[in-house]
C-alpha cells in the first residue's frame, strides 16, 4: 500500500485550499525555476528514466513522446493536453483539475519546456463546467503571480489557453482534439503524420493526459529513481484508481501500480457488495476494455502488463465492479450504445458496425435471437477492430469480444430461456 | 359441362368423384350469383377443427370465380353466411375471375399484344414554329 | 529517389511521395476504393482500400499512406505489400458488408445502376449473401437544386461531393453533419446549389445517392450510345460525353483531358442537353408576304441563290457566330472568296483580335495545364468563373497550392479564390504598364507570371489600346523568363473564334467588320445579311435587310430571318474547333439533325453549286483536306501548336488613346448564352433561381456572402 509520504496528489479530495497558496504549502512551483536552468533534455531524461507510461489509456512512454518532438523546427511546439474525460467510469482528471489545478499548471509549464513549445492547450470536457471555472481560476492566478505568461518568473514564456469542448467522446481521441481545436468538426485524422511531425494547425504537438502531465513536477522533485521505485518494473510509479459500481464505498484514489485488486477494493472501496464471493466481473480500465471474470480476479494485479495477460488492459484504471446480481449481457449492451452513440460516423466499420453491434446485443439481452448470432457478432467485433481510423472501433468491439470470451454460456442459456418460454407459450 | 365429360374427363370441370365425395359428406348451404354452389360437412371437423366448406364450380373449375362474400366463408375467414343482408361496398366492382391465360388477360398499355398503336416511347424534339 | 517495394509477389520500384494505393496500381494491383478519388483530398473514411503491410499489426488503408511512411524492415529489405491475401480479403468483405447493411440495395430503380462503384465492387469483392437481419436505417430526401436528385439512404458516406465542392468548386456549400449512424450529407439550410461545377458531385458519387434531376429515370447506361466529342458552350473545349439513344441526345458526361478539363464539366456544358431537343430548326422557311412560311430546300436555296446574285458584293455581309465549327466557316468563307465579298467577319462587334499578327496574339498562349505552373495571374477585364469556369477551376487548383498571387482589373466579381482588386478600368492598367503599381513589381519579380485578358477589356470601342496595354505589363512581366514561357494571354468566351481566325474569317480588304456592317444597314447600304448561327446581336438588322439564318436553334437570328436554312447542332455533325488556347479538337456526330436539317457544310456546298461557285470538295475529307492547305495548325488534331512568336510588340505597335470606360461584364447571365442554352428548360430554371437567390438574402448565388467578401480583397481594405 501506498504510504503517504509518496502520495502526489495530495489535496485529491478537497480538503485543503485548491489555490496558488495551498498548493504552495503542499510543495507545489517548489524548485521550477531550477528545473528550468538544468535544460529540455534534462527533464526528458528524467521522465525517461522515471518509466512514467501515459496515463490516458494507451500507456505509451511519457518521456519517449516527448523525444520524438523536433528539436529545431522552424514552426511553433505546442502542447496539448487531454481533459476530455468521457470514459465511462473514469473521473481522475475532473479530481484533478479542480483540486490540485497547480500541480497540472506546473506540469504543463515543464512539459511544455522540455519540448520547446511556448503554448499548451488544455481541452475540458464539454460537461466540465464548473471543473473548467476552477481550473481557469487557478490559470488566472498563475498569470497574476508571473508563473506562467510572457516574461514570467521562470524565464520560458508561456501560455496556457484552456478549452472548453462541446461534450463530444470521440474528441478524446489525440487528432479528432485538434481537429476540434483548430475549430473543425471533431474527426480523427489519419496517421501517419503523427502529431509530432504535423499536429495542431500543422505543427509538431505532443498530446497528453491530464495525470501524465500533472505527475512530472513531483518526477522533477522526488527524482525519477524515487517514481520508479514505484510500482512494478516497466509499470512504475503511482496511479489515479477510480473505482466505482458494486462496492461498500466508490472512490477514487492513488495507489501504487500493480497493486492486487482485492487489495485495492477491500483497503479502499470497502470491498466488493456482500463480500468478495459475490464478485461476478470487473472491468479493469473503464469501458472500452474487455472485463474480467472474477475466477481470474483473484490474483490479479493492477498494472499495464498483468492486465494484457487476462486479454483485459489497464486503460484509465477505472475500476467498474459488478457483483452477481448484476446483468452482464445488459451492462455490455449500454456500453454498446455508448459507443453507437459516440461513433463519429467518418469511416464504415465503426459508423455501420456498431449500430449493428447494439442491435444484436439488445437482442441477446431478451434472448431473442439464435445461437449462432453470438458468432456472427464475434465476426463483427473482428470485423470492425483494426480496420477503423481511430481505435474508437477497438474499444467498442473489445467490451463485446470479453463478454462473449467469458460469459457465453449466460447468453446461450438467456436464449434457451426465451425460446422455451416461446414454445410454452405457443402451446 | 355434360354429364358424359364430367365422367370421363378430369381437367376443366368438377368431377364425378368430387361430387360423390360431397354428395356423400356434405349438404348445400347456398348458391351465388354465378351458379357455383357451396357445401357444409354434415358431421365431424377437417384439420382446422371446424368442419369443412366446400366449392362446387358451376362449368370451369377456377378458384378466382368464387365472388368476395363467399370467399370470405369458404375460406374460414368469417363463419356467417352471406345471406340476403348482404350489401357489398359501395367501391367494390362486380367480381370476375381472373382471366390471365385467356384471350381475355389484361394487357397493359403499350403492350405489343395491344392492338392499338403504341405511342413513341419517348419524345423526340420540338420544333420551332415561327409565330 | 525512388523506393523499392514488393507487391504481391512483383518487385518494383516506386517514385516517392505517391500513395501505396498508386503504387499498388504502378504493380497492377486493382485495389478497391470508394473515397479516394486522384483529385480530391484523402479522406481515408471508406476503408475499402485496405492491404496488408508484412509486419504490421493491422491492415493499413492504401489511399491515405506515402510509400516513405511505411515503416522500414529492420533487415533493409523492401516492405513486402500483400493485396490478395486471406487478411486482406476478409477485411474486404468486413467493409464491403458493413457499406451494404444500411444500404437499400434498390438497384433496379436506382438510376446509378449499371454504372455504380458500389454494384461492381460489391460483385468483386463482397459476399453473396446478407447476415444483417435488424432494420435498416432511411435517411430524409435533401433538396440540393435542380440539378442534383438525392436518395440519402443510398449515401455511403465516403465526401466526395463534400470534398468536391470546397476543393474544386470552391464554395463550402456541403457538408456531412450528426454523426455515427445520423451522419448526413446535406446544404445545412436545404438550400440548391448553386455552384457552376455543382453537378459533378453526381459523376463523382460513387452510389446512387446524388444522381442527376433532369434526366432522372430516363435511360440506362448499357443501351445509350456513347459518343466522344466535343463542346461549345465555352472556349474551353471541354472534352465530353455524348450519350444517345435513337435520334435522341440522353445525357453528356464529361470526358477526361487533363490537359483541358481534367475531369470536370460546367453545368451549362452537362445540362443544355434538353436544349437540343426544343426550339429546333427541322425545315427551311421563306418569308412570305411577312410571314414565315415553310419551304422545301429547293424553294429555300432558290430564292437565296436569286438573291446573292442579284445584289452586288459589296452590298452582302456575313457573320459567323459562336457554336460554328471550322468547316462550315471554311465552306462560307470560301463560298464568298470566289463571289467576292469582302464583308465577311466571325467575331463580335468591336473585337480587337487581327489574324494578321502573330496567332499568339489571340491565344492562350500558356496553355490551361500551363496555369498550373504560374506563381503570378493578372486578370484583366474577365470574370473567368462565367466565362470558363473549367479554367476558374484550375485557377483554384494553382492557388490552394499556395504561393500564387492573383490580382484582377476589372469588375469585382466574386471569384472562388482570393484575389487583389487593382482597379475597375483602363486607368488602373496604364499604372500598371508604367510599372507604378506594387502588383507590377510582383510580375516581374515571379518565375511564371500570367496576364490573362477575357472579353471585358478586348471587346470595346478602345479594344486594341486595351490590348496593347496589356501586352505592354505582359512584355515587361516576360522579361528574364524561361525562354518558353509565355505571359500574354487571351480568354475567347466563344467556342468557333479561334478556328475562326485560323482560317482569316474576317473582312477581306475594304470590306467592314460586323460593327460596320450593322451600321451599313442602317444607312441603306446593306442589302443581303447572311448568318451563320449568329445570334449575339445588341441590335437586329434593319428591316429592309434580307437576312439569311442558317442554324440550328429558333432564336434571335430566326425571328429575323426572311429566309431559314436548317443546319445542325454541335451533337449532329463532325466538326473542328479550336479552344482558346488553339488547341484543335475534333467533335464527332453523335446524332442526326431533326427533320429535314443538314449539316451546315453540305448546304453551303449545295448553295455553292446553285449559284455556280461550286466549291471544290464533295466530303468532309475533301474539305479538311483544302482546309487544312489554308490553316496547317488545324490538322494537328488534340494538340496546341506553340506560338513561337511572341505577340506583345505587334500588339504594342497598335496602341492608342483608352478611354476611362471601366470593364463591362460580359456574360450577364451565365445560364443563358448561347441559342441552345436559351432554348433549355434546365438553364432557364437554373437562371431563375440564380436571379431570385440574387434577391434572397439568405441564398446568395455562387456562395455564400462571406465568402465573396472573403475573396475579394481590395488594396484599400
Amino acid at each position: 500500500m501506498l504510504a503517504d509520504k509518496d502520495r502526489i496528489f495530495t489535496n485529491l479530495y478537497g480538503f485543503h485550499d485548491a489555490g496558488l497558496a495551498g498548493a504552495r504549502e503542499r510543495g507545489g512551483w517548489d524548485g521550477t525555476k531550477a528545473f528550468i536552468d538544468k535544460g529540455h533534455d534534462w527533464i526528458i531524461d528524467q521522465v525517461k528514466d522515471s518509466g512514467l507510461r501515459g496515463r490516458g489509456g494507451a500507456g505509451f512512454p511519457t518521456g519517449l513522446k516527448w523525444s520524438f518532438m523536433p528539436k529545431s523546427d522552424p514552426r511553433p511546439s505546442y502542447l496539448v493536453i487531454n481533459a476530455d474525460e468521457s470514459e465511462p467510469g473514469s473521473c481522475k482528471d475532473r479530481e484533478i483539475t479542480r483540486h490540485d489545478p497547480h500541480l497540472l499548471i506546473e506540469g504543463a509549464l515543464l512539459a511544455s519546456f522540455a519540448m520547446r513549445a511556448h503554448k499548451c492547450f488544455i481541452y475540458f470536457r464539454g460537461e466540465y463546467i464548473r471543473e473548467r471555472e476552477r481550473f481557469q481560476a487557478a490559470v488566472d492566478e498563475a498569470y497574476e503571480a508571473r508563473l506562467i505568461g510572457k516574461n514570467n518568473i521562470h524565464g520560458w514564456d508561456f501560455d496556457l489557453v484552456v478549452h472548453h469542448g462541446a461534450g463530444a467522446y470521440i474528441c478524446g481521441e489525440e487528432t479528432a482534439m485538434l481537429e476540434s481545436l483548430e475549430g473543425k468538426k471533431g474527426q480523427p485524422r489519419l496517421k501517419p503524420p503523427f502529431p509530432a511531425g504535423c499536429g495542431l494547425y500543422g505543427a509538431p504537438t505532443t498530446v497528453n493526459n491530464v495525470e501524465s502531465i500533472a505527475v512530472v513536477p513531483e518526477i522533477l522533485r522526488r527524482g525519477a529513481t524515487w517514481f520508479s521505485s514505484l510500482g512494478k518494473p516497466n509499470n512504475t510509479g503511482t496511479k489515479l484508481f477510480q473505482i466505482s459500481g458494486h462496492v461498500e464505498r466508490p472512490c477514487v484514489v492513488e495507489e501504487e501500480m500493480g497493486i492486487p485488486l482485492r487489495e485495492l477494493l477491500e483497503k479502499h472501496a470497502g470491498g466488493v457488495r456482500g463480500g468478495w464471493k459475490n464478485l461476478k466481473a470487473v472491468i479493469p480500465g473503464g469501458s472500452s476494455v474487455p472485463l474480467v471474470p472474477a475466477d481470474l480476479c483473484e490474483d490479479l494485479t493492477m498494472d499495464f502488463d498483468a492486465l494484457m495477460k487476462v486479454k483485459s488492459g489497464l486503460g484509465t484504471a477505472a475500476v467498474i465492479v459488478m457483483d452477481q446480481s448484476t446483468d452482464v449481457i445488459k451492462a455490455i449492451s449500454r456500453i454498446s450504445y455508448f459507443y453507437k452513440h459516440e461513433s463519429c460516423g467518418q469511416c464504415t466499420p465503426c459508423r455501420e458496425g456498431t449500430g449493428w453491434m447494439w442491435r444484436v446485443m439488445e437482442r441477446l439481452v431478451k434472448g431473442e435471437a439464435q445461437k449462432r448470432e453470438i458468432d456472427l457478432l464475434l465476426d463483427v467485433t473482428k470485423q470492425v477492430e483494426g480496420h477503423t481510423i481511430c481505435a474508437l472501433g477497438d474499444a467498442a468491439a473489445w467490451p463485446i469480444q470479453g463478454l462473449i470470451r467469458h460469459f457465453r454460456h449466460e447468453i446461450e442459456a438467456r436464449i434457451d430461456a426465451n425460446q422455451a418460454a416461446m414454445s410454452e407459450a405457443a402451446e | 359441362m355434360s354429364i358424359l365429360s364430367e365422367i370421363f374427363s378430369w381437367w376443366g370441370g368438377n368431377t364425378w368423384g368430387t361430387r360423390f365425395t360431397i354428395w356423400k359428406i356434405a349438404s348445400q348451404v347456398g348458391e351465388d350469383e354465378f351458379g357455383n354452389r357451396y357445401y357444409l360437412q354434415r358431421s365431424g371437423v377437417g384439420p382446422l377443427g371446424k368442419p369443412r366448406r366446400f366449392v362446387v364450380y358451376k362449368d370451369l373449375a377456377d378458384a378466382s370465380k368464387v365472388p368476395a362474400e363467399w370467399h370470405g366463408w369458404l375460406h374460414y375467414t368469417v363463419d356467417d353466411l352471406p345471406d340476403e343482408n348482404y350489401k357489398p361496398r359501395a367501391w367494390q366492382k362486380p367480381h370476375k375471375m381472373n382471366m390471365t391465360g385467356t384471350g381475355k388477360a389484361y394487357r397493359p398499355k403499350g403492350s405489343i399484344l395491344r392492338p392499338q398503336k403504341r405511342e413513341r416511347a419517348t419524345g423526340d424534339y420540338k420544333a420551332w414554329k415561327p409565330e | 529517389m525512388s523506393k523499392k517495394l514488393i507487391i504481391d509477389d512483383t518487385e518494383i520500384e516506386v517514385e516517392d511521395g505517391i500513395t501505396l494505393l498508386q503504387a499498388c496500381e504502378q504493380a497492377g494491383a486493382e485495389i478497391p476504393r470508394f473515397c479516394y478519388h486522384e483529385r480530391l483530398s484523402i479522406a481515408g473514411n471508406c476503408r475499402m482500400c485496405l492491404v496488408e503491410v508484412k509486419g504490421a499489426p493491422k491492415p493499413i488503408a492504401s489511399c491515405a499512406q506515402t510509400v516513405n511512411e511505411l515503416r522500414p524492415n529492420p533487415d533493409g529489405s523492401p516492405n513486402v505489400i500483400l493485396t490478395k491475401s486471406a487478411l486482406v480479403k476478409k477485411a474486404r468483405e468486413g467493409v464491403m458488408e458493413f457499406l451494404l447493411i444500411n444500404h437499400p440495395l434498390d438497384c433496379p430503380i436506382c438510376d446509378q445502376g449499371g454504372e455504380c462503384d458500389l454494384q461492381d465492387q460489391a460483385m468483386a469483392y463482397g459476399v453473396g449473401g446478407s447476415r444483417y437481419v435488424e432494420n435498416k436505417r432511411a435517411v430524409e430526401e435533401k433538396y440540393l437544386g435542380p440539378l442534383i436528385r438525392t436518395f440519402m439512404t443510398r449515401c455511403i458516406h465516403c465526401t466526395r461531393c463534400v470534398r468536391f465542392m470546397t476543393e474544386v468548386a470552391g464554395v463550402d456549400e456541403l457538408g456531412l453533419i450528426g454523426r455515427g449512424e445520423d451522419a448526413e450529407i446535406t446544404t445545412y439550410l436545404e438550400h440548391g446549389m448553386l455552384s457552376e461545377l455543382s453537378a459533378n458531385v453526381n459523376d463523382l458519387c460513387p452510389v446512387g445517392a446524388l444522381t442527376h434531376r433532369p434526366w432522372s429515370n430516363t435511360a440506362r447506361p448499357w443501351e445509350l450510345r456513347k459518343t466522344e466529342t466535343i463542346d461549345v458552350m465555352d472556349a474551353v473545349g471541354s472534352n465530353i460525353r455524348v450519350d444517345s439513344r435513337g435520334p435522341e441526345v440522353m445525357r453528356i458526361l464529361p470526358r477526361n483531358n487533363d490537359s483541358v478539363n481534367e475531369e470536370w464539366i460546367s453545368d451549362k456544358t452537362r445540362h443544355v442537353w434538353d436544349g437540343l431537343k426544343t426550339q429546333r430548326l427541322d425545315q427551311p422557311y421563306v418569308r412570305r408576304g411577312g410571314k414565315l412560311r415553310p419551304a422545301t430546300w429547293e424553294e429555300a436555296l432558290g430564292v437565296v441563290t436569286q438573291k446573292l446574285a442579284q445584289t452586288e458584293a459589296s452590298r452582302i455581309g456575313v457573320i459567323a457566330g459562336d457554336l460554328c465549327g471550322a468547316e462550315e466557316m471554311f465552306a462560307l468563307k470560301s463560298l464568298m472568296d470566289r463571289m467576292g465579298v469582302a464583308n465577311v467577319d466571325c467575331r463580335a462587334a468591336h473585337e480587337a483580335f487581327d489574324p494578321s499578327l502573330p496567332r499568339s496574339s489571340y491565344l492562350f498562349n500558356t496553355t490551361i495545364e500551363g496555369i498550373d505552373d504560374a506563381d503570378a495571374i493578372l486578370l484583366v477585364g474577365t470574370n473567368p468563373r462565367l466565362e470558363a469556369p473549367i479554367l476558374n477551376a484550375r485557377i483554384r487548383k494553382r492557388y490552394l497550392k499556395g504561393g500564387c498571387e492573383i490580382a484582377l482589373v476589372g469588375a469585382q466579381v466574386p471569384l472562388t479564390y482570393r484575389y487583389e482588386h487593382l482597379g475597375t478600368g483602363p486607368a488602373a492598367l496604364s499604372e500598371l504598364a508604367d510599372g507604378k503599381h506594387a502588383f507590377a513589381e510582383i510580375l516581374s519579380k515571379a518565375k511564371a507570371p500570367m496576364v490573362i485578358v477575357g472579353a471585358g477589356a478586348y471587346r470595346r470601342f478602345d479594344g486594341e489600346a486595351v490590348m496593347a496595354l496589356a501586352a505592354r505589363i505582359a512584355r515587361a512581366a516576360g522579361k528574364d523568363k524561361a525562354a518558353d514561357w509565355r505571359v500574354f494571354n487571351v480568354l475567347h468566351t466563344a467556342a468557333a473564334r479561334v478556328a475562326g481566325l485560323d482560317l482569316g474569317f474576317v473582312p477581306g480588304k475594304g470590306g467592314l467588320d460586323t460593327a460596320g456592317m450593322l451600321e451599313f444597314a442602317k444607312h441603306d447600304g446593306l442589302e443581303v445579311l447572311y448568318l451563320l448561327g449568329a445570334d449575339e446581336f445588341d441590335m437586329p438588322p434593319p428591316d429592309d435587310v434580307f437576312v439569311i439564318y442558317q442554324g440550328s436553334h429558333g432564336d434571335a437570328g430566326a425571328h429575323r430571318a426572311d429566309v431559314i436554312l436548317p443546319g445542325s447542332a454541335y451533337t449532329e455533325k463532325s466538326a473542328t474547333y479550336a479552344n482558346t488556347e488553339g488547341r484543335v479538337q475534333l467533335g464527332l456526330k453523335a446524332v442526326f439533325a431533326p427533320g429535314e436539317a443538314k449539316e451546315d457544310w453540305a448546304i453551303l456546298r449545295a448553295l455553292s453549286a446553285q449559284l455556280g461557285h461550286t466549291l471544290p470538295f464533295d466530303n468532309l475529307t475533301e474539305l479538311r483536306a483544302a482546309m487544312y492547305k489554308q490553316a496547317p495548325q488545324l490538322q494537328r488534331i488534340d494538340d496546341v501548336t506553340p506560338a513561337t512568336e511572341d505577340p506583345c510588340s505587334a500588339l504594342i505597335a497598335r496602341e492608342g488613346k483608352v478611354s476611362d470606360t471601366p470593364f463591362a461584364e460580359v456574360i450577364s447571365d451565365f445560364y443563358l448564352t448561347n441559342p441552345i442554352a436559351r432554348a433549355s428548360r434546365v438553364m432557364a430554371q437554373l437562371s431563375a433561381l440564380k436571379a431570385a437567390a440574387a434577391t434572397d438574402a439568405r441564398v446568395t448565388p455562387f456562395g455564400t456572402d462571406e465568402a465573396s467578401v472573403q475573396y475579394q480583397m481590395s488594396p484599400e481594405a
